[in-house]
């Protein structure tokens, strides 16, 4: 032991010994310390129960929330959470809006970094926000009747809402094998019940589709992750189970009309990425996605459809082989220069054997196969002061199926142009700045070119040879999107935001279509969008907000009345402008305040220019614009009663306004299925102009450790 | 010195008789029990202390150091867990600096006043969670636009907003303000109540097409709408293809998230000198609205009498089948 050491033990053995000695006074300091350290440092609970009214009937605005009707509501949520320090492991239960339908409750044990299993249930409740006055019997079964004529089939009308419920259950397992590799499965079953607005598919008669189906999903991954390797791969099955297959909607005293429902279904599908790290700067990826859907259950077949085609077979034996490969780079080859590339295939492969269903009308089953190889390359170059310049490429190449004479015996039935190829290439610059403490922002431009060939016609003696079906059209797109965040000083901050997007549908004439047959479909279209936002704050505890957005979409559509000659021209238009402001802080570190208030309209246009022979007798266009607007104010005061309690008030006042006629006659009137309600069916549909409603609400919330 | 061994001794003999408190003794054997949450974050927190620790407020303008403690960051029984410097940096000029005025910032800065890069920022998070559905996140989109993670995520909050399903959107909107206004409208998937956030659908730590959480839009879609999925024995061949072409997900005016309404959104695609070609009626009052024509575009427009337009599968010997109406 040299003297240098010598000594070191010495003061050691000194520290430890004062240590010892002044154990006592150390351990008072230390543990008045952890006691003020720990609330800083220990999960938080609390639970929340409170009691709040709506004053009127909220159609349209509580469509998903279970408080459409204007009554009173209990509210109860929980938050507890229990973290065991030792082991690392929590304990939560979650619960939001237990007193409503729309509630969740979710149940968590996890020993972090090692295994852990959840629970979880959830209902999420759809309500149309229309009203009918019918006699239809049967909504919600496979089996349902329509009012008969005024006498001795009509059916006493009442009013009927509608909607469907879905309520999930999950449960979550985890497991953390090393600090590499961890295994997650989750398993969900929902069960959506109600019904659905629908139609009878001969006539316009009011029907309802009866929702009673069950959806389940498995997913197991097992991951693993070092520090240059990382690997993700699994299995994911879904089945969908509907209990009806067929229904029928029969009119009292007269004919019955069946109609087909979604069968059942199932997915199953395997994956695999991954991306290793080639060096420090560069990394490679891959993506690997397998799946095989089916639906094969027997085909049903109904009374009143006849006789089914001896070239019908029992079962679809529908088959959809999906597979998706992708490569990819990602590289800094030097200090300022970034790039990204990938290369990647996707492919739908329909591979339902192809039958005639029903003889009249050719009715084949058509499937539909695409092959898209898709590729990107994008470079990043940082310039000085916290600017950079990012350009790239995009590029699509698709091939798809169309109906052939394969397919259909009789090519007399192909209503709608196909294409056998579409390629589509975009390029894209961005000019960004960031890091900067007052003003960044970006400036970008896309242009993106979609042509195709191989086109299929139209081969159905009504149907237009050579519409531009929208999604696979020629199409040349420009869009610009700026934006700027800008801070004039530490208070006060803006966020501009400005888009301007352009499309342009090229009417290339195919080959052998007249070009007197040209163009039809969508012409050209347009989205702008405007946004500011600024936020003011005013001290540590204050703050303001505004903002101010418009957005204008366009459309415009090319279409063709009885005879070549009568051109037929629709501007759609949608305008939409919101507005918020709000407040929120504190008078105290016992009174929080907070308030929102919002504003919304929309003005939906269809401008058509129609030729007089087109407008059916006793029908009129389309009366005009369509406005909704919105008004909500939010208002909430807390007020801390204790360390470990507060109160909570909350106001809010919802303004609704629409001149939406789509349920209306031409004159305004609400629409009557079938003309009179004495008529057959009869049903009258009514919609909500205007709702006005304030809810007023109090939480009494205990918080804990 | 002698003096000074034998008290040390005495001293040890008294602690070894139980007059030492647990907490003491703990201290003594290890001096790393200083660390306030983290191993070894006594470093930081020698002056990142509770006494440092900001007046609570709603604002949260300057983030708490300590409620990290609160997150699984702050479990310190998870061996995976880091500590202060593997996420900031060892910032050794930071930690070392002595006397008056501000000291030099940590390596890896994360608020606003002398940012590092996103670049930078990600490298601390991606370290660690660099798996799973982040395996793509050097080629997302964000990552593309120098999105870093903490321009979403609060680590230190004791409730990461983009992590709660009810306040995710919140987060999302102030880049996305397209978004926001279509949230407002009528019709609507349930984000502004909570019951879904932008990650049911998207997975913005991925390279999927739009971010999506699947590997297309259907089947993202599919994962809630299982029953569009068929195939179906009579098929719609857009319905297969891509939800989107029809349906906008983040909100419309027209009813059940279509585009436009009908019969405009039909005629993108269809023409002909039969129906298909009709104009947006309306049927006068008391019309007898049966017909194909007479029903005219009130409500569902095509869908009145095209009630199966995502697929059907009867087998009616009629065209109606092929036509979508049964």
């Amino acid at each position: 032991m040299n003297k240098h050491s010598l000594r070191q033990f010495r003061l050691s053995a000194l520290a430890t010994s004062l240590i010892c000695a002044f154990g006592y006074a150390y351990a008072d300091t230390q543990d008045e310390r952890l006691a003020e350290v720990l609330p800083l440092i220990t999960p938080d609970s609390s639970v929340s129960v409170g009691i709040g009214n709506w004053s009127g009937d909220r159609h349209q605005q509580g469509i998903y929330d279970g408080m459409r009707e204007g009554k009173a509501y209990g509210f109860l949520d929980l938050d507890l959470v229990k973290r065991y320090e030792d082991t690392g492991t929590w304990l939560t239960l979650t619960g939001r809006n237990l007193g409503l339908d729309t509630r969740e409750l979710r149940a968590e044990w996890l020993r972090q970094g090692d295994i852990g299993v959840s629970l979880e249930y959830s209902r999420l409740t759809r309500d149309n926000p229309l009203t009918y006055i019918t006699g239809l019997q049967g909504i919600g079964t496979a089996t349902q009747v329509i009012s008969g004529a005024a006498g001795a089939f009509a059916l006493p009308k009442r009013e009927v809402s509608l909607g469907t419920t879905r309520d999930l259950t999950q449960l979550g397992f985890y497991k953390s094998f090393s600090r590499t590799t961890e295994l997650k499965v989750t398993f969900s079953n929902e069960e959506k019940n109600g019904a659905r607005h629908w139609g009878l598919g001969s006539n316009a008669y009011f029907l309802t589709e009866p929702i009673d189906s069950t959806t389940r999903q498995l997913e197991a991954i097992l991951n693993y992750a070092s520090e240059r390797l990382q690997l993700s791969g699994g299995y994911y099955a879904s089945w969908y189970n509907n209990a009806n297959s067929i229904m029928s909607g029969t009119i009292s005293g007269g004919a019955k009309t069946s109609l087909s429902l979604p069968l059942d279904n199932q997915a199953h599908q395997l994956f695999f990425n991954g991306g290793y790290a080639l060096t420090p700067k560069t990394r490679a990826t891959f993506k690997l996605v397998y799946a095989k859907a089916t639906q094969d259950e027997a085909l049903p077949h109904a009374s009143d459809w006849g006789a089914r085609a001896a070239t019908a077979p029992a079962s679809l034996r529908g088959r959809v082989d999906t597979t998706t490969a992708e490569v990819g780079l990602t590289s800094r080859p030097l200090q300022k220069l970034s790039l990204v590339a990938n290369l990647r295939y996707h492919d739908v492969q329909d591979k339902t054997p192809v039958a005639l269903y029903t003889v009249i009308g050719n009715g084949y089953h058509t499937p539909h196969s695409y092959t898209t190889k898709s590729g990107k390359l994008e470079g990043t170059y940082r310039l000085p002061e916290g600017f950079s310049l990012t350009a790239g490429m995009d590029y699509k190449d698709q091939d798809r199926t169309a109906p052939t004479v394969g397919d259909l015996a009789a090519v007399t039935n192909v209503r709608v142009p196909f294409r056998l190829r579409i390629e589509e290439t975009s390029y894209r610059m961005q000019l960004r700045r960031g890091l900067s403490e007052t003003i960044n922002g970006s400036l970008a431009y896309l242009r993106t070119n979609r042509d195709g060939s191989g086109d299929v016609l139209t081969t159905s003696a009504g149907a237009y040879r050579a519409i531009n079906p929208m999604h696979i059209a020629d199409r040349t797109r420009d869009k610009w999107r700026g934006m700027i965040d800008w801070s004039p000083s530490a208070k006060l901050s803006f966020q501009f935001v400005a888009e301007d997007s352009r499309d342009d549908y090229a009417f290339r004439p195919a080959i052998g279509v007249a070009a007197a047959d040209q163009p039809q479909g969508l012409k050209d279209g347009s989205a702008k969008l405007y946004s500011i936002d600024a936020t003011y704050t005013i001290d540590e505890f204050w703050q303001a907000t505004a903002y101010y957005s418009i957005d204008v979409t366009k459309a415009n559509l090319l279409g063709r009345g009885a005879i070549v000659a009568n051109q037929k021209t629709t501007n759609l238009e949608e305008k939409g402008d919101s507005f918020g402001v709000g407040l929120k802080g504190q008078f105290s570190s016992k009174f929080k305040f907070g308030a929102n208030l919002d504003w919304m309209k929309s003005v939906t246009k269809q401008n058509q220019i129609v030729p007089a022979g087109e407008i059916v007798a006793n029908y009129s266009l389309f009366p005009g614009d369509i406005t909704n607007k919105l008004i909500r104010f939010n208002l909430f005061a807390e007020y801390a009663l204790a360390k470990s309690s507060d109160l909570r008030f909350d106001l809010i006042h919802e303004r609704w306004r629409t001149d939406d006629w789509t349920w209306m006659f031409a004159g305004g009137s609400p629409f009557v299925y079938n003309g009179t309600t004495a008529s057959i069916d009869g049903t009258t549909v009514l919609a909500k102009p205007k709702e006005n409603a304030t809810f007023i609400g109090a939480r009494y919330i205990y918080k804990f450790q | 010195m002698k003096l000074l061994r034998y008290a040390g001794i005495l001293l040890i003999l008294l602690g070894a008789g139980g007059w030492v408190t647990p907490a003491a003794a703990e201290l003594a054997r290890n001096p790393a029990a200083q660390d306030l949450i983290l191993k070894g974050d006594a470093k930081c927190t020698g002056c990142h202390d509770e006494g440092d620790e900001p007046v609570p407020s709603m604002l949260e303008l300057r983030p708490s150091v300590l409620s990290i403690g609160k997150t699984r960051h702050g479990t310190r029984a998870d061996g995976r867990t880091p500590t202060c410097t593997d996420c900031h940096g060892a910032s050794e000029k930071h930690n070392n600096h002595k006397g008056g005025g501000k000291p030099p910032l940590p390596d890896r800065v994360f608020g606003k006043v002398g940012q590092s890069s996103a670049t930078v920022r990600n490298e601390a998070c991606i370290s660690c969670h660099q798996g799973g559905n982040r395996i793509h996140w050097q080629s997302s989109a964000h990552a593309s636009g120098d999105v870093a993670c903490s321009s979403c995520h609060n680590v230190h909050a004791k409730k990461d907003k983009v992590r709660d399903k009810s306040t995710q959107t919140e987060v999302c909107v102030t880049c996305h303000k397209e978004q926001r206004t279509q949230f407002n409208k009528p019709s609507r998937h349930p984000v502004p109540e909570g019951k879904m956030a932008c990650s049911s659908c998207h997975n913005v730590h991925g390279d999927n097409p739009k971010q999506l959480v699947k590997s297309s839009t259907n089947d993202t879609c599919y994962t809630c709408h299982m029953e569009k999925r068929g195939p179906f024995v009579h098929n719609h061949q857009p319905v297969s293809e891509d939800c989107s072409i029809c349906h906008n997900p983040h909100g419309t005016t027209a009813a059940n998230l279509l585009k436009t309404r009908s019969p405009f959104l039909c005629q993108e695609c269809h023409g002909g000198s039969d129906h298909v070609r009709q104009a947006g009626l309306l049927p006068n009052l008391n019309t007898a609205a049966t017909s194909r024509f007479a029903a005219g575009m009130v409500g569902r427009g095509c869908l009145n009498c095209h009630t199966n337009i995502h697929g059907g599968n009867s087998t009616i010997n009629d065209s109606n089948a092929g036509r979508l109406r049964r």
